[in-house]
């Protein structure tokens, strides 16, 4: 985002804090279809995203006075997006991920680089996405929050309630799990 | 030579290194081709990823679109609700309180009317209880409705629904007295040297009850002589029935014939063919009988109901008189104590000698062409009832598309807007209840609200036939065309299906129950998004 539009949406910031229902529409208008696909890709359900969009922008709209303006808009958004769907996963699923002792413990198979080459090309994104959504809550999650929401390992860690050092662990078995569905094998260990 | 592992070259393209590893290994990937491939092969994969999560594949669904809806601020959805409100009043006052007037001046006024059917326990006497037990539970279930809103997980409570709705049942069935005695036998008698000191049901060829049973008499029986004294109610399938003794309570009789030659303290409730109230008889309530003929001899304290073929009335009515039928002859010993209403094909018989309190009222009709309006009025009524639903439909999908939509996918859900219609409707009933006693103390305008239920119920088929419509022509994503079409393709079956008897009631039965409650919820969704989201 440039200088101007940045302070385009800060000045959109301000007046919908200031209770400006049309700054607020706008800014929704603005954000909503990427937060809908960000929950598209964490639920597992449609209906599950679009109730989550609505509450996260509830949310979001009940929150606005706290948002840090130093802050970028979009991180801050995804954020709160972030933390309402693991929440609504966690709370559904009970724990029934892997915790970080197990995951840090399971070994990992090496992988071929010319086999991953090879699979990796020839996977749609369509075929990519439906693995995704095979995949253990806590590992899809991960990679939405690291390869769609671009967040630092730091937010992915917090949201996740992991400490730092593990995120790595979880992303790559989370890519393991992934190349498992996509080469037919279906997902070892993980539950989802 | 010593590869870097996949864990590090990871974290190696995240930018996740220690600095001084991190010129390890770019050192280490100028000079090993196995780990310049593994570095390259994550790197594709990272890219893939992306790709694939952040591609638009899929649109915005219309309830999140809905930019016609937005702006809408609370205050619209609570004027809409007032708006019900204001409909309900409407309703009342424009169709059903006239209605009861009409009754009233026909001599059916509210107290004895309503009262005498919901609670003087003309036909059941478990109404006042069914409403303590209806208190109770209303109190309880809108406490569970209000953890449930609180909670704001009603998706997951599908199984508190089914148990509402298992609860609604149960409360719509009688519930009978604890002690009873059964009996059972070609022939039965109760000698009348017998008491029994609880409620009887009996059953065989034969029953004849001499003794005293102190509690309710209950026969399936061919034929039911009752000489002794029952201190309960006699409830009776019967082919014939006699009755030459006493009842302290209430005689409710399903048989060919039925002969009162005895007293009855409170009401008669009749169905068959023939009903014969003889000199000696007297009944201390009401007469409500649906009957091909009945001869009236004795003493009626209070009014009669009826819709009786024929009619022939020798006897007294203290109250008033409501008869439909054909035929109706009052002999110059009757008296009617207040006003007397008969409405049928044929000119009534009134003998000069007959004491009526005022003259009888007479509405005569060509029966034959009554039945033809009859049915033209209800095809007529269909066709007007689809129609307007219909346009109510379009008319949803237009103003407030948002509503429409996060209730129409309340619809698909089944299981929980079918609960949450049975919540509702054992509430609206505890509330229609506790209006029906304000309007007999006056206060008419208080059932305004309670009214509110009325329009939901009516608005339900639209959403109902919407989702049926959408399983027959499948799916649509948002057009306005498209969602009118299917709503008129739903509304047609199900006014359809509701002229079959029986189940047609069933089907409209289901379609209030579930639409009630996927009305609910989109209100209840609409209630909770549209203020904070997209207004101020």
């Amino acid at each position: 985002m440039n200088p101007a539009d940045q302070a385009s949406e800060q000045e959109l910031i301000a007046k919908a804090k200031a209770g400006n229902a049309e700054a607020w529409g706008e800014l929704y208008r603005q954000h909503a279809p990427a937060i809908f696909r960000f929950c598209r890709r964490a639920m597992h359900a449609r209906e599950d995203a679009e109730d989550a969009t609505m509450d996260i922008f509830i949310k979001v709209r009940q929150k606005l006075s706290q948002y840090d303006s130093s802050r970028p808009f979009n991180a801050w958004l995804y954020t709160v997006a972030a933390n309402h769907c693991w929440d609504l996963l966690r709370r559904r699923r009970g724990r029934q991920d892997l915790e970080t002792g197990e995951i840090e413990n399971m070994p990992l198979e090496h992988p071929d680089p010319g086999q991953l080459e090879q699979l990796i090309e020839k996977s749609s994104s369509q075929e990519v996405r439906r693995a995704l959504d095979q995949l253990p809550a806590r590992a899809r999650m991960a990679l939405v929050l690291r390869y769609y929401s671009d967040m630092s390992y730091d937010d992915v860690a917090a949201t996740l309630g992991v400490r730092r050092a593990f995120v790595g662990v979880v992303l790559l078995r989370a890519r393991h799990q992934l190349r498992d569905i996509l080469g037919g094998r279906g997902v070892d260990g993980g539950t989802s | 030579m010593i590869h870097f592992d996949e864990m590090a070259c990871l974290l190696y393209l995240e930018g996740q290194l220690e600095p001084s590893r991190e010129r390890e290994m770019a050192l280490h990937i100028g000079e090993c081709d196995t780990c310049r491939t593994l570095l390259h092969a994550l790197e594709r994969e990272s890219h893939v990823l992306a790709v694939a999560l952040t591609e638009d594949n899929e649109p915005m669904p219309a309830r999140l679109l809905s930019t016609r809806s937005w702006g809408v601020p609370s205050w619209v959805w609570t004027l809409a609700f007032g708006g019900f409100a204001l409909g309900a009043y409407w309703l009342w006052a424009g169709t059903v309180d006239p209605w009861l007037q009409q009754l009233s001046n026909a001599g059916f006024g509210g107290t004895d009317f309503m009262s005498m059917l919901v609670f003087s326990g003309a036909f059941w006497e478990g109404w006042s209880y069914m409403i303590e037990v209806l208190q109770v539970l209303a109190l309880v279930i809108v406490g569970i409705a209000a953890i449930g809103l609180l909670r704001r997980r009603f998706r997951r409570h599908t199984a508190i629904a089914v148990v509402m709705s298992v609860m609604a049942l149960a409360l719509a069935l009688p519930q009978r007295a604890a002690a009873t005695e059964l009996r059972h036998d070609e022939s039965v008698l109760v000698p009348a040297t017998e008491v029994i000191h609880t409620d009887l049901i009996v059953s065989g060829a034969s029953v004849r009850v001499d003794g005293t049973v102190e509690g309710d008499l209950i026969a399936f029986t061919g034929m039911l002589i009752v000489t002794g004294h029952v201190t309960g109610d006699i409830i009776a399938f019967a082919g014939q029935m006699r009755m030459e003794g006493t009842v302290d309570g209430n005689v409710r009789v399903i048989s060919h014939t039925v002969s009162i030659d005895g007293s009855v303290s409170k009401n008669v409730t009749y169905i068959g063919n023939t009903f014969d109230l003889t000199e000696r008889g007297q009944v201390g309530g009401s007469l409500i009988s649906i009957a091909g003929d009945a001869d009236v001899d004795g003493h009626i304290h209070r009014d009669v109901l009826g819709m009786i073929r024929r009619t022939h009335l020798d006897g007294g009515i203290g109250g008033q008189m409501w008869l439909r039928g054909r035929n109706l002859t009052i002999g110059q010993t009757a008296e009617i104590g207040g006003s007397a209403i008969f409405s049928g094909s044929r000119k009534p018989v009134v003998a000069s000698g007959a004491k009526l309190a005022s003259p009888l009222h007479i509405e005569t009709q060509e029966e034959e062409r009554r039945e033809m309006f009859e049915a033209i009025r209800v095809i007529v009524n269909e066709i007007v009832g689809f129609g307007a639903a219909l346009l109510l439909g379009v008319l949803l999908v237009t103003v407030v598309p948002g509503f429409f939509h996060a209730t129409l996918r309340e619809t698909g859900r089944i299981g929980v807007p079918i609960g949450v219609g049975a919540v509702a409707l054992l509430i609206s009933v505890f509330l229609l209840a506790l209006g029906i006693l304000l309007i007999f103390v006056g206060v008419g305008a208080g059932v305004a609200g309670v009214l509110g239920y009325a329009p939901i119920l009516y608005v339900s088929q639209v959403f109902v036939g919407a989702w049926l419509g959408s399983r027959i022509l499948g799916e649509t994503s948002s057009t306005t065309g498209a969602i009118i079409g299917r709503i008129a393709v739903g509304l047609l079956i199900l006014h359809v299906a509701g002229l079959i008897p029986v189940l047609g009631g069933l089907i409209w039965l289901a379609v209030a129950l579930w639409g009630t409650g996927a009305v609910l919820l989109g209100f209840y969704r609409m209630s909770r998004a549209e203020p904070a989201v997209l207004s101020a």
